[in-house]
């Protein structure tokens, strides 16, 4: 299993689980976060903003979807402007379900 | 090392603290999420009666996302399966919504005051 956090934008974020759903991945938990990238936050005028509001989208899957989610999230997060976030997948060795205890996703 | 994901309800979370400190682990992080799961996010998790009016003003019958807390914590290998069983024993309800548990590992810790790296640093 893989773990894969993905850093959105805000707006962006209810259209990637939108699409999430569509292609069967309903289940994901999304926190809001702050953070900033290569560019250094984001100079509007002359005020500075060093960190920016993002949405991270966590959501776990079987090694043989981890293409498919991540090429979807990059389709529906995509704008061409700096800021459209990144995606990192990391390993999950173990996943429980809590009312059942049993293993697995 | 590993590091344990639990997203469990929101208002187990004092329970569930609690339980772990007995046990030896007081050190918990815990963030406000929101998420959902099979169940494409649910309306009957919440125990209260939506009257028929309010349902149809909504545009969706269902809450797309359901508040949750979760609970990470870093521990040697050979705690996990202590944690995992206790953060099930607290928080089954044997109701969907339950929550989820995940086993990550992790590569290395640093202790920011002493500069201890590794298991030392998350003892």
């Amino acid at each position: 299993m893989k773990m894969i956090r993905a850093i959105v934008r805000p707006e962006a974020a209810d259209g990637v689980t939108a699409g999430l759903g569509e292609a069967g991945f309903f289940s994901l938990t999304k926190m809001h976060v702050f953070g900033r990238g290569k560019q250094k936050g984001i100079t509007a005028g002359t005020i500075h903003y060093d960190e920016l509001p993002k949405t991270m989208i966590m959501i776990v899957v079987e090694d043989k979807d981890v293409d498919k989610v991540i090429k979807l999230i990059k389709y529906k997060a995509y704008s061409g402007n700096f800021g459209d976030g990144k995606v990192f997948i990391t390993t999950v060795e173990d996943a429980y379900t809590v009312r059942t205890g049993s293993k697995g996703l | 090392m590993k590091e344990i994901i639990a997203i469990i309800r929101p208002k187990k979370i004092g329970p569930t603290k609690d339980a772990l400190e007995k046990l030896g682990f007081p050190s918990v992080t815990v963030a406000s999420v929101l998420g959902r799961g099979k169940q494409r996010g649910i309306a009957g998790e919440i125990s209260c009666d939506i009257s028929q009016e309010v349902l149809l003003q909504s545009n969706s019958k269902r809450m797309e996302y359901i508040p949750k807390r979760e609970l990470s914590i870093v521990v040697k290998d050979s705690d996990v399966d202590t944690i995992v069983k206790t953060i099930i024993d607290i928080n089954q309800t044997c109701q969907i919504g339950d929550g989820k548990i995940f086993i990550c590992p992790v590569d290395n810790a640093v202790r920011v005051r002493t500069d201890e790296e590794g298991e030392q640093a998350v003892l």
